[in-house]
């Protein structure tokens, strides 16, 4: 009987069961593994030093070089292998950063509620509206260091409203339930109903609200090495395209090299928006497919 | 020839990932001109789906699986949406359940007066506000309420102005869906007095669609009771055979009776995305006979009416195994555990404030039940909050013995809270869905009794077993259970740290009518076991009369009237009081 | 009323605070801000004495206390001297800024808004064809292009539609002979050489409402008062548009305003991409150059604009949700 199957619980997380029974999240789940693993094992599979200069410059694709080489004589394959790590560091610090900002200013306004609610809402409302890339442009202008340590710190100070805003929300809806006030009455203390009771209501909007700083983030950073406010020197995928724009990759015909870092990007980012759907569908049943 | 004619009608719930569910089964009856049937059944009966099904209005996933709906001579079971059109709201208009939001909150009322106008008919923009005006002030609004956004008018004005909407059309059916659920007992019986009233003055057929016997038994002309997808009764008002039918009546009594009796049906409905053999009401049927569980009964004549049942044409089907007695009794006297002395309490939100109690006084004593009846809004939950500390009266004093809990903090108000429980009234909502019932049971032991874990789940058993439930729902989630089996739950939890007071806040009102006694019989033996001392908080006389001692009438914050329970109801001084009985359903029996 | 009143009040807070953080973000770094600007100045070579002058005019004297430097800083703003670019010198800050301001403001508001239409537009009906093969192509279409990083399509455009094709001007936002004035000749140049930078944005801009409008319109039908106008007979457009869309447009609105923020940090990309002359790429020279002045009005300015078009969305939203303005109340 399926009552007796529901009462046994599973090992595997109940989030990560959700995003594989959408055939969506699935797929995305799939091929984000693939460029978890590409990162993880990028020495190996890459067939070059991805810094190494000793190819001849502006190489079109072949055999040796799949897609090319760089104006310096790098190898443009080994770029990208090696442009995954820096895309799923920031992705996966700033998004756990961001999250975490987002996690404290959204519950701390939700269930203290008054004035500090007042205030915590109006920064909230203020970071959200602020337009994010030209405040962490002026932000990364004024640094002392370049790296992707400044954007990440960058990203994540300028990306947790919009996940504040909602788990705001969401505790607010659920510090009211009866459960709630019955855990009180129970006895229990403030930090055992915020951790115990309410926290695990919440598990899906805490993964997509992660999911959806990663996505930001990943955006984010390939923007910000785009225009050259990233350190230049590090392998990333908006490094690649700086490079490629200003190497003049689309005079020479180099179409490899302009075109496989935004795919890749595309690609990450599509996988990661794949699973937030499958997410998304879970914590509001009105957009379940029949 | 009948207007309104169905035949073997089914409909499915058909989802990818779960199996079908049958919530119509073959249910075939038909209505006459101007005839008002009542359509009762408790939750997930399938008579909703049924409503919805003869308006045609069905959506993905639920689709007519079979059968035939004939209104007016048209075949409309297969109608397209064109062909229908000129059919809807002309001869065929509704009302949906007045907890929804039935009326478009961005239009002002007169527009959505206007948009049906445009469509039926050639009326120029006077005439149609000269004929909405008519309307609204037919169910008893104000004209100049037709500038409003839906948003603006009380629940009990919006139910009005989509009657008035119904009715616009002069049309030859109204299906009514639960109208007036969710609101006060007051309101609804002047909601149906208006139906009532209009219907015989028009002679439009009303199907009405309710959970509430006590209505529809008062208002129809004739009683469809329907079961488990499938109707089960068809008659006049008045004595009903089917035994689930009985079970139902059984569950209402008057208040006012020296002796009242009420009944409960124990078990629960089947799984409909099963088809069993038999009759579908078998496992909780007190008459059954060995045939009942192979051979399904046919909605065959029996008397005045149709009853699809084997045993009913010989056997009257009683529920005495389940049945509440509560007569006249002697009250002990018992020295006052707590006491609320002229007590207030108001909320201000930005700037306007409401004033919730005013001057409350009453005692709460061990082995009594004391009850508190009002209407939503008469500050009875605010009562609650500030006996549980929850809340804090503005002026006045909560003595518990010598504490007073109007000024506990931190330690002493966890300490008081040992003392004093709360039942809640939804149980879906008092129970955190991703907790077992022994991880929700075990925290007040250890909490408030200091119980070690070992020593706590030692416990867990026999607290399960004083409300009725067997060990194994200990490791069950909440979404497994019942509703009757969660607010079990949620009374155990309560009793645990054996407090010597328990609040309980309309424990039963969100059941379905035919487990309520079984509720109220429950907290009846814990009272007077344990002696408790009980507050008991309802908006419904009855539940009232049958488990409290003394009663407190509550309206706008202010006690209008108090006294033995016996007393107050059977000879009410306050107006608000008697016009609480007057509302009370008064079905023929 | 008071509902305006309050988003009229919570405008002037959320001014203030973009316009302190303007003043607080220069002043972050340890020590003499004015000191280490000038110290990563020299650090890239010779610098200009004038850039020197700049950065000190803009950061005020530093032995004053910080609350004068503010007021100060606050006196100037509402003087409106930004100060004197360097970069562009003599010119202040002021002048370079009106001088890209209309073409970003064109550029922004037309794809801006035929992306909000064509979105809300698709995505309405995605949701009235709920489950059909529109639907199912129109939703993860946009998801799929939603998520395309729109910097690289704009290389991508530049590179197939400019270089390859030659069909589009692949930089600048007119052409070299034809000097900007009210003319036929000069707006159809400028039209021209809008399209690719607009189309770069316009390929993704539209998905975010196409998944907010469906999503939202799925909901408002399943409502009881759209079944109830099936009810009524309404004819299929009119439950579809005054009982379906009507409601479901409304999270759009607000979404409108916030989504400006991002826009506009899209189109800081396109138009450095493009060569374009508007604020975006204003801004990132005066990165380049560390043209601090003009950077910090710049960011002034978009920050101000944002909750300007923030202001009018909430206002539109007030008049079109009679809802809001009660909760208010």
């Amino acid at each position: 009987m399926t009552v007796e199957l529901l009462t046994k619980p599973s090992r595997v997380p109940q989030w990560l069961r959700i995003l594989w029974a959408n055939k969506k999240s699935r797929v995305g789940v799939v091929l984000l593994s693939v460029f978890v693993l590409t990162a993880v094992f990028a020495p190996v599979l890459a067939p070059y030093d991805p810094e190494s200069t000793d190819f001849a410059a502006a190489l079109p694709a072949s055999g040796d070089h799949w897609l090319g080489t760089t104006q310096q004589g790098q190898d443009v394959f080994s770029q990208l292998i090696h442009g995954a790590r820096t895309s799923l560091l920031v992705g996966l610090v700033a998004g756990v950063f961001s999250t975490i900002i987002a996690l404290l200013i959204g519950m701390t306004a939700g269930y203290l509620r008054g004035w500090v609610d007042e205030f915590l809402s109006g920064l909230t409302n203020l970071a959200l509206v602020i337009p994010v890339l030209p405040l962490m442009i002026t932000l990364a202008a004024y640094a002392p260091v370049r790296g992707v340590w400044l954007i990440i710190f960058v990203i994540s100070v300028t990306g947790w409203a919009y996940g504040a805003k909602i788990k705001r929300a969401q505790i607010i809806t659920l510090r009211t339930r009866d459960y709630v006030t019955a855990a009180k009455l129970a006895g229990d203390g403030p930090m055992r109903i915020v951790f115990r009771e309410i926290m695990p209501n919440m598990t899906s909007l805490v993964v997509v609200g992660f999911m959806g700083a990663a996505t930001a983030a990943i955006g984010a950073e390939a923007g910000l090495e785009f225009l050259g406010l990233g350190d230049p020197t590090t392998i990333s995928w908006g490094t690649m395209l700086y490079w490629a724009d200003n190497g003049g990759a689309l005079l020479t015909g180099q179409w490899p090299w302009l075109i496989a870092p935004g795919l890749a990007l595309t690609m990450l980012v599509t996988a990661m928006t794949l699973i937030n759907f499958g997410v998304d569908a879970l914590s509001n049943p009105a957009l379940r497919e029949e | 020839m009948s207007l309104l004619e169905v035949a073997d009608l089914s409909v499915a719930y058909a989802t990818k990932n779960s199996p079908p569910t049958h919530a119509v089964r073959n249910v075939s009856f038909s209505m006459a001109e101007g005839e008002c049937v009542g359509l009762l059944g408790e939750s997930g009966c399938g008579k909703s789906t049924l409503g919805t099904a003869l308006l045609r209005l069905l959506d993905r996933p639920a689709r007519i699986t079979g059968g035939t709906i004939r209104f007016d001579g048209t075949d409309i079971t297969a109608l397209d949406e064109n062909a229908l059109r000129p059919l809807r709201w002309r001869a065929l208009s509704t009302v949906f359940q007045s907890s929804m939001n039935s009326l478009n909150p961005v239009l002002t009322v007169e527009a959505q007066f206007r948009d049906m106008f445009r469509t039926h008919t050639d009326m120029t923009s006077g005439e149609i506000r000269r004929r909405t005006a008519e309307l609204l002030e037919m169910v008893l609004i104000d004209p100049s309420y037709m500038r409003f956004h839906p948003h603006e008018l009380s629940g009990g004005m919006k139910q009005r102005v989509a009657l008035a909407l119904a009715l616009a059309l002069r049309p030859k059916l109204v299906v009514l869906d639960e109208p007036t659920t969710g609101l006060d007992v007051v309101v609804q019986k002047s909601i149906m007095d208006s139906v009532r009233t209009l219907q015989r003055e028009q002679g439009f057929a009303v199907l009405l669609i309710s959970h509430d016997l006590g209505t529809v038994m008062e208002i129809a002309d004739r009683v469809m009771v329907m079961y488990a997808g499938s109707v089960v009764e068809s008659r006049p008002a008045g004595e009903m055979l089917h035994p689930y039918s009985r079970g139902l009546l059984g569950s209402y009594a008057d208040p006012r009776a020296e002796t009242v009796d009420v009944t409960y049906i124990p078990g629960r409905p089947p799984d409909l995305s099963r088809f069993q053999d038999g009759c579908l009401f078998v496992d909780r049927c007190p008459v059954a006979l060995p045939k009942c569980a192979t051979e399904k009964p046919p909605l065959a004549p029996v008397g005045d009416g149709l009853v699809a049942c084997h045993v009913a044409p010989s056997t009257k089907a009683d529920f005495a195994d389940s049945t509440f007695v509560r007569s006249v009794r002697a009250v002990a006297e018992a020295p006052p555990v707590l006491e609320v002395t002229g007590v207030h309490k108001t909320y201000t939100r930005r700037r306007t404030s409401v004033t919730a109690v005013d001057d409350v006084s009453f005692a709460l004593r061990r082995g009594r039940v004391t009850a508190l009846v009002g209407q939503s809004g008469s500050g009875k939950s605010t009562i609650a909050k500030l006996l549980t500390g929850i809340e804090r009266p503005d002026t006045g004093t909560v003595m518990f013995g010598d504490v007073p809990v109007h000024r506990l903090r931190g330690r002493a108000m966890r300490r008081y809270r040992k003392d004093v429980q709360l039942v809640f009234q939804d149980p879906f909502a008092a129970l955190n869905p991703v907790r077992t019932v022994r991880q929700t049971l075990v925290r007040p032991l250890r909490n408030h009794l200091g119980l070690s874990e070992k020593d706590a789940r030692a416990r867990l058993e026999s607290l399960v077993d004083t409300v009725g439930l067997a060990p194994a729902f200990l490791d069950r989630y909440p979404h497994q259970l019942s509703g009757g089996q969660r607010q079990r739950v949620v009374v155990a939890r309560a009793l645990a740290p054996e407090p010597s007071i328990l609040i309980a806040d309309e424990p039963i009102s969100m059941l379905d009518v035919s487990i309520r006694a079984e509720i109220v019989e429950l907290l009846d033996r814990l009272v007077h076991h344990r002696d408790l001392a009980m507050l008991y908080i309802t908006h419904d006389l009855l539940s009232a009369r049958l488990l409290a001692d003394e009663v407190l009438v509550l309206n706008k914050g202010t006690v209008v009237e108090d006294g033995p329970t016996i007393e107050v109801i059977r000879n009410a001084q306050a107006p608000y009081t008697k016009l609480l009985l007057d509302a009370l359903p008064n079905p023929p029996r | 009323m008071r509902y305006f009143l309050r988003r009229t009040a919570f405008f002037v807070i959320t001014l203030w605070a973009a316009v302190t953080l303007n003043f607080v973000i220069p002043r972050l770094q340890p020590g003499d801000p004015a000191e280490a600007i000038v110290g990563q100045l020299t650090g890239q070579g010779p610098v200009d004495p004038d850039q020197i002058r700049a950065v000190r005019l803009m950061l005020g004297v530093p032995d004053t206390s910080l609350l004068s430097q503010y007021w100060d800083y606050l006196g100037s703003l509402v003087r409106g001297d930004f100060g004197i670019s360097y970069t562009y010198f003599p010119y202040p800050v002021t002048h370079m800024i009106s001088e890209a301001l209309p073409w970003t403001l064109v550029l922004v508001g037309v794809t801006q808004v035929l992306g909000f239409l064509i979105g809300t537009v698709l995505g309405a009906f995605a949701a009235w064809r709920r489950n059909s093969r529109f639907d199912s192509f129109v939703t993860l279409g946009s998801q799929f292009v939603g998520s395309l990083p729109f910097f690289w399509i704009a290389l991508l455009l530049l590179y197939l539609l400019a270089f390859l094709a030659g069909w589009f001007p692949d930089s600048g936002g007119h052409a070299v002979d034809v000097t900007p004035s009210w003319s036929w000749a000069f707006a159809g140049d400028a039209i021209y050489h809008g399209i690719l930078p607009a189309l770069s944005i316009l390929v993704t801009a539209p998905a975010g409402w196409i998944i907010g409008m469906r999503n939202n319109m799925v909901q408002s039908l399943g409502e009881d008062y759209t079944r109830l106008a099936r009810a009524k007979g309404l004819s299929v457009r009119r439950v579809a548009l005054a009982y379906g869309a009507r409601v479901a447009i409304l999270p759009n609105v607000t979404g409108f305003a916030l989504a400006l923020g991002g826009i506009l940090g899209g189109t800081v990309l396109v138009e450095t991409i493009f060569d374009y002359p508007g604020l975006g790429r204003l801004l990132m020279e005066a990165v380049g150059a560390r043209d601090y002045p003009l950077m910090q009005a710049l960011f002034l300015f978009i920050t101000i604009g944002v909750l300007l078009a923030n202001l009018l969305a909430d206002f539109l939203l007030g008049v079109l949700d009679p809802r809001v303005r009660k909760e208010a109340a």
